[in-house]
């Protein structure tokens, strides 16, 4: 019995000692001199789309200023938008407009970068080819993501086959699938497939299924690295001027660069392009958190090309620089 | 004659499915131990128990999960210790003070029975809702919070399993030699039923580490391990539901990884809880 | 004049206090989240009846409508063929494990059933996803020709019926265990066979045991929440069948809690949700255990 008590007495001392030491070798990293001495500590939660974007503005800002600690988690714009109204985070990360009624409760909200949501399906799809020569116009859009008018691949190309599509959708409350839905006219109650939760869940959804038909923001869909499509996923190129088939200049969705120029551009129509927001309950006051958001319109803009998002024009960043600085 | 067949024909009819039932069982326990090791056991690594994820948990390609493994221990020991705190005095109180109103036992058992049945998902949104009046925040000590609440039952339903044995012989001796009923309490129920304390004290914390709908709402996420209570924290169970739907495969590998991680931290109190007892009934008086 | 020094009096009276302290703080529990969630719903339940939001179809938070039925159908789905899938097993084995097999299996089920009622809902959900939903999808095309995504009901009640049967499984074997051996002997004595023992006295007598461990088994069914919520599909709508995806109730708080803030009136809504959960949780573990005590009177 002693011998047993011992021993647990000595895994217990030894998983704090490995505990303490794991967490003290963390801060050590972060070794650079912070002349301006920013504490404070950031939390941030929220939409899917803006993620991993504020994870590289995260880590460059903890490097220059190794005080401030910023926890980011996703879970969706609605819940960004929940916990920061309710003071759970002090910021929330958000990728469709605010609301009237979310404009009543206090929201104040930044515009920080852009992108897009873009319609996918599996590379495997048997009529991939013919689905990327001809696009799909809006009207074809609504019918298959509200009405349900088309439910097989032949209905939508115009052909006999009678194979399934199958319609997934988003089942936390985001912005991907608002500003899908405002782009097909509705909203994203309105959707109707298998709801499938966060943004990597619906690609991983659509990527194992032949005859998936989904929806993304383009940081889930691009590799940053080679600038391509993530293998298993591709998109079906959007027929804008519904003549059934897709010319040279709605043909932008090979590499990363094309679709970010054609968003920047207004080549891809916005809806589903929409600007990325941080939101709040009221103006932030936290130091740590302004000095971030500050930094994020002036420094931190060199690192949205490189981690696949689309800059805003320099009117607008300065439009939003002044609504933190004033 | 044939009245007599059909009757043996039912019996070993009936025989082989119950044989069968029990081998579904086994076989169905087998298949998720070994589904669940044969996907994760591969993605372990030491780096993936040592290092936290880069580049965010939903997104980064490198890193691992040591922000789930510290902060699933520090909320399961932490939620355990209070629960300890609240569930061992109940337990006593329960047994000693109030052995000879055995309706009121009994109808405190039987309350505890219900809410033992409370689905977390419950324990979560009370939670969450209590949270936002008091204006806390999702962090560690409200995770460690509702977590603990979450256990209490469990916890004192185990204890009090033990504590019923005791015979009154034992107390009346106790109280015939001048000890008060605290002292009875803490020198001779807990010596003597050690081991049922121990067995709902793993018991509860191998639920505390595993439950994912009570710091669904509560805990919140991150990439970093806690320094404080009032900060977020990453927990094993969150770190499975949100990192495996993944289409990055180095994401979804972190999520089995934390499966794996899981899976045999609960094996490992099974087979603790079950040596403990078998060592310390050895040493318990027997009547 | 105290028969005892004063430190330790004190000592004891305080342990005392801190004791009753914390079991009314437990008595107290139930009511306190009871009435918590009642608060939060009441919002909700000023504008519609009990009735209407529990009747009605529709769920369009945006709209204002909040209609829980297709979510309290898609509950009862899962957890009614869960229990259909476990209860069956459940009862043979516990029969097996109580009348007919060597002392030594049952040794090594109690291990088998600890370790899976140990088991964390996420991993029956991690293992729901790797083994089951695909299994359900290539079986449905293979057997019914019928393309399924494999997240469904059925995948959901599968994953359900496993967790419940450690639990099910050990009240049973409890219930079987309390019927005293003297009814077998006499019967045995009388001619019966084993078996017939079995179907007409052990079966007979320990019913309102077995049918309070499946109603103890329903309700833990119904508050599942994540594992379900894995395989299940999340689609809104009243299922047409078991391949269909659904939505129960526990994934619907969960899944939402998210957007609380942003639609008037969702907060109220999934709390009187997680009320609704409470309520019949608790009505079914209250009628099942009311009845295990009655059975242990009867013994």
């Amino acid at each position: 019995m002693k011998t047993l008590k011992h021993l647990l007495i000595k895994a217990l001392v030894l998983l704090l000692i490995v505990a303490a030491g794991c967490s003290g070798r963390q801060k050590g990293s972060d070794s650079q001199i912070d002349e301006s001495g920013l504490k404070g500590g950031i939390s941030i939660s929220g939409a899917f789309a803006i993620y991993p974007i504020t994870v590289v503005w995260a880590e460059e800002f903890m490097k220059l200023h190794p005080g401030v600690r910023i926890d980011i988690s996703a879970g969706g714009a609605g819940k960004g938008m929940a916990d920061a109204l309710s003071g759970m985070v002090d910021l929330g990360m958000f990728s469709r407009e605010v609301s009237g009624e979310e404009q009543a409760k206090g929201a104040w909200w930044i515009a920080l970068t852009k992108d897009a949501v873009l319609p996918t399906i599996n590379s495997e799809n048997p009529f991939i080819r013919e689905l990327k020569k001809k696009g799909v116009s809006r009207d074809k859009f609504i019918k298959l993501f509200i009405t349900g008018e088309i439910t097989s691949w032949g209905q939508l190309l115009g052909n006999a086959p009678e194979t399934k599509i199958n319609v997934y959708t988003r089942s936390d409350a985001c912005g991907a699938a608002a500003m899908w839905g405002q782009y097909l006219g509705k909203n994203q109650e309105d959707l109707a497939g298998v709801g499938v939760f966060g943004d990597p869940g619906i690609a991983d959804a659509v990527k194992n299924d032949e005859n998936g038909l989904g929806y993304n923001n383009v940081i889930y869909v691009y590799d940053i690295k080679s600038r391509k499509k993530y293998s298993g996923l591709e998109i079906i190129p959007v027929d804008l001027n519904g003549n059934g088939e897709i010319d040279k200049d709605e043909d932008f969705y090979d590499s990363l660069d094309d679709i970010m120029n054609a968003i920047k551009t207004g080549k891809y129509p916005s809806p589903p392009a929409r600007d990325l927001y941080f939101v709040s309950k009221g103006k932030p006051e936290k130091e740590a958190v302004t000095e971030f958001i500050k930094w994020i319109l002036t420094e931190g803009q060199k690192f949205v090309k490189d981690a696949g998002y689309v800059q805003l024009p320099e009117e607008k960043i300065d439009k939003e620089l002044k609504k933190i600085t004033d | 004659m044939t009245k007599k067949l059909l009757r043996k024909i039912e019996e070993g009819l009936f025989r082989s499915l119950m044989s069968l039932s029990t081998c579904i069982i086994i076989f169905a326990l087998c298949l998720i131990v070994f589904s669940i090791l044969i996907k994760g056991i591969p993605s372990l690594s030491f780096e993936m128990i040592s290092q936290t994820p880069r580049g965010g948990f939903y997104f980064g390609r490198e890193g691992g999960i040591l922000n789930a493994i510290i902060g699933s221990l520090y909320l399961a020991t932490g939620a355990t210790a209070l629960a300890l705190a609240i569930s061992l005095p109940v337990a006593l109180y329960m047994n000693l003070n109030l052995i000879s109103r055995k309706k009121t036992v009994n109808a405190i058992r039987f309350l505890l029975d219900l809410l033992w049945g409370i689905p977390s998902i419950v324990y979560g949104a009370f939670g969450f809702s209590i949270m936002i009046i008091l204006g806390m925040k999702a962090s560690l000590l409200a995770g460690i919070i509702v977590v603990a609440l979450l256990i209490i039952p469990i916890m004192i339903r185990a204890m009090d399993e033990g504590f019923k044995m005791v015979p009154p012989g034992l107390t009346e001796s106790s109280l015939s030699l001048g000890a008060t009923k605290s002292e009875i309490a803490f020198r001779v129920f807990v010596k003597q039923c050690f081991p049922f304390i121990i067995t709902g004290v793993l018991l509860s914390f191998g639920r505390a580490i595993g439950d994912a709908a009570s710091v669904l709402f509560t805990t919140g996420f991150t990439d970093r391990i806690p320094t404080s209570l009032s900060q977020q924290t990453a927990t094993l169970p969150l770190s499975v539901f949100f990192q495996l739907s993944s289409p990055i495969p180095e994401v979804k590998n972190r999520a089995y990884a934390a499966a794996v991680v899981l899976t045999i931290i609960v094996l490992m109190i099974s087979i603790l809880s079950r040596l403990i007892s078998g060592r310390f009934k050895k040493t318990s008086i027997k009547f | 004049m105290l028969l005892i020094s004063l430190d330790r009096h004190i000592k004891d009276r305080a342990s005392r206090a801190w004791m009753l302290l914390w079991l009314c703080f437990i008595i107290a529990m139930p009511v306190l989240i009871g009435t918590g969630l009642y608060y939060k719903s009441s919002l909700l339940l000023k504008e519609e009846s009990v009735f209407g939001l529990l009747l009605s179809k529709e769920w369009k938070p945006l709209s204002g409508k909040f209609g829980f039925y297709p979510f309290i159908i898609s509950s009862l789905w899962v957890t009614i063929l869960a229990l259909l899938i476990a209860g069956p097993v459940c009862l043979l084995s516990a029969i097996h494990l109580t009348q007919y097999a060597k002392k030594a299996v049952l040794k090594i089920m109690r291990p088998v059933i600890d370790i899976l009622a140990g088991i964390p809902s996420v991993i029956y959900g991690v293992w729901g996803v790797i083994v089951i939903v695909p299994f359900i999808a290539k079986q449905s095309d293979k057997i019914l020709g019928k393309q399924v995504s494999g997240y469904s009901i059925l995948s959901g009640s599968i994953v359900l019926a496993i967790m419940i049967i450690p639990f099910i499984l050990n009240i049973l074997i409890e219930v079987f265990r309390s019927i005293p051996d003297e009814l077998q002997e006499a019967s045995l004595s009388l001619g019966a066979s084993k078996w017939q023992t079995v179907k007409f006295v052990l079966i007979k007598k320990a019913f309102p045991g077995i049918v309070s461990a499946m109603g103890l088994g329903l309700s833990r069914a119904f508050g599942e929440t994540i594992a379900v919520l894995m395989v299940v599909g999340n689609v809104v709508g009243i299922p047409h069948g078991v391949l269909q995806p659904g939505y129960p109730l526990p994934a619907l708080i969960a899944n939402n809690y998210g957007e609380m803030l942003s639609i008037p009136m969702y907060d109220s809504a999934l709390m009187f949700a997680a009320l609704v959960l409470f309520v019949i949780v608790l009505l079914f573990n209250l009628a099942s255990r009311l009845l295990i005590v009655r059975f242990e009177k009867r013994i």
